[in-house]
């Protein structure tokens, strides 16, 4: 059976769509993402919105079925007082931490946007998060992101509305870095493949001689343009010698599976 | 042609919902995709062109949200996912006599193969342009967990979208006899 006249100029047609696509440069590539992230902002950041009520009706219903056992006898009255409580502690909750990110953004010596996360990396083999400021809020590509912590990652795609933040956890996130009291000098990056929640990051090119010890600090040094320095990446967890340099194992200064509010440094005061 | 754009909004429901879903931790971080098993039912329900306009839709929008751009560099050109989907979905697409035998079987099992071949394939191409070719047990658990769960996911899914097909009259659903 041969295929058919109109298969044959649909297979052409996709094909050459294909190949014009394969061709597309880095630059083309990324306004193209931006394009299409765009598109989808709304429904991303309102698809965050309903998560999180999600989660808070699923958080409530668990202390319900806690109260039930506590106290049969005052069961309703109880469950309403306790929700009530509840909520009143998750928005105590959310005050402190707005209080802590904005006194953070008033000491600090950075220009800093505040963002919030809207979404997680949906895919196997990269590590991103995407975040509610664009463009329009006068962030642009390759913006070191940042906690009250230290670093979260760099701004890769970014279109008028939202942006894709790379995490320090991926391996394509490379950071000069600098040990606390210490001269060592090394390059940060994450793992390929990472197995939980919290994966830890690697410095290499470290000297054979650097005996690094656990509980050291981790900072980036400034080099490369990036990120600047001193900002506080992770600790050393542990070292080890290899053929032709030293690594150690960080455990990342931020915990990067409990992202929700982040700031994006634009430059500084 | 309803059914053809009821499948369009699918697929991008299905690739923001992804977005939400986390990963496993309790299987070395696995993650869930809902798009590539519609894209394999499309396979089977569709005619050939409208099945590669799909197989190109879902690509593109896979490429557009995942590729990263580091550095100057892009590390999976956009279009590798809409070759995957299309040869995959080609491959689906031949063998649409047996799902019109009610062999679904065979379609929920090669949904699944199908799946972590493109998960394998994206693996691949980032290990060639980041050098050092690793494969340890927790690269294959993420290879091969979505893979069965989309193969779990595809029975209900197909269901589902046979259902769908039936509700908005469409007429191209492979019927038994046109195979006999």
């Amino acid at each position: 059976m041969g295929m058919s006249r109109t298969n044959l100029i649909a297979l052409l047609i996709f094909g050459a769509i294909l190949g014009y696509l394969l061709s597309l440069g880095p630059d083309t590539t990324r306004k193209f993402k931006a394009g299409v992230y765009q598109l989808l902002a709304p429904f991303l950041t309102s698809g965050s919105g309903l998560k999180k009520q999600i989660t808070s009706v699923r958080t409530g219903l668990k202390s319900l079925e806690q109260l039930e056992h506590e106290n049969a006898a005052l069961e309703v009255e109880n469950r309403a007082l306790r929700a009530t409580n509840e909520s009143l502690r998750d928005a105590e909750q959310e005050v402190n931490r707005l209080r802590h990110a904005l006194n953070y953004r008033e000491r600090s010596v950075f220009k800093l946007i505040a963002a919030e996360v809207v979404t997680r990396d949906s895919s196997t083999w990269w590590r991103t998060v995407t975040i509610n400021r664009g463009r329009s809020d006068g962030i642009e590509t390759d913006m070191p992101v940042v906690t009250d912590v230290g670093l979260v990652g760099k701004t890769t795609t970014v279109s008028d509305s939202i942006s894709v933040v790379l995490l320090v956890s991926d391996e394509n996130c490379k950071i000069a870095a600098s040990v606390e009291g210490s001269r060592e000098q090394g390059i940060v990056s994450g793992e390929r493949v990472t197995t939980g929640l919290n994966p830890l990051l690697n410095l290499n090119f470290l000297s054979k001689q650097a005996d690094l010890k656990a509980g050291q600090r981790v900072y980036t040094s400034g080099m490369g343009g990036v990120f600047p320095s001193g900002l506080l990446l992770g600790v050393v967890k542990n070292f080890r010698v290899r053929e032709l340099d030293g690594q150690a194992q960080l455990t990342p200064a931020v915990d990067l599976s409990h992202l929700e509010d982040v700031f994006v440094v634009t430059g500084r005061k | 042609m309803i059914f053809f754009f009821f499948l369009l909004v699918f697929v991008l429901i299905a690739q923001i919902a992804e977005f939400f879903i986390p990963a496993l931790p309790w299987l070395y971080n696995a993650h869930i995709y809902i798009v590539p098993a519609i894209v394999f039912y499309g396979a089977m329900a569709l005619p050939f062109p409208l099945m590669l306009a799909l197989a190109f839709y879902a690509g593109l929008l896979l490429d557009a949200l995942t590729v990263q751009v580091i550095g100057g560099k892009v590390e999976v050109s956009i279009g590798s996912s809409i070759l995957l989907y299309g040869v995959l979905a080609g491959i689906m697409h031949g063998l649409r006599p047996l799902f019109a035998r009610g062999r679904w079987e065979v379609h929920c099992i090669l949904s699944g193969i199908c799946t972590s071949l493109i998960v394998l394939a994206q693996y691949l191409m980032i290990t060639f342009r980041r050098g050092s070719l690793i494969f340890n047990r927790e690269i294959w658990w993420q290879i091969g967990v979505p893979g069965l769960i989309a193969m779990a996911m595809a029975p209900i899914l197909f269901w589902f979208l046979q259902w769908m097909g039936r509700i908005t009259g469409y007429s191209y659903l492979p019927e038994r006899d046109q195979f006999e």
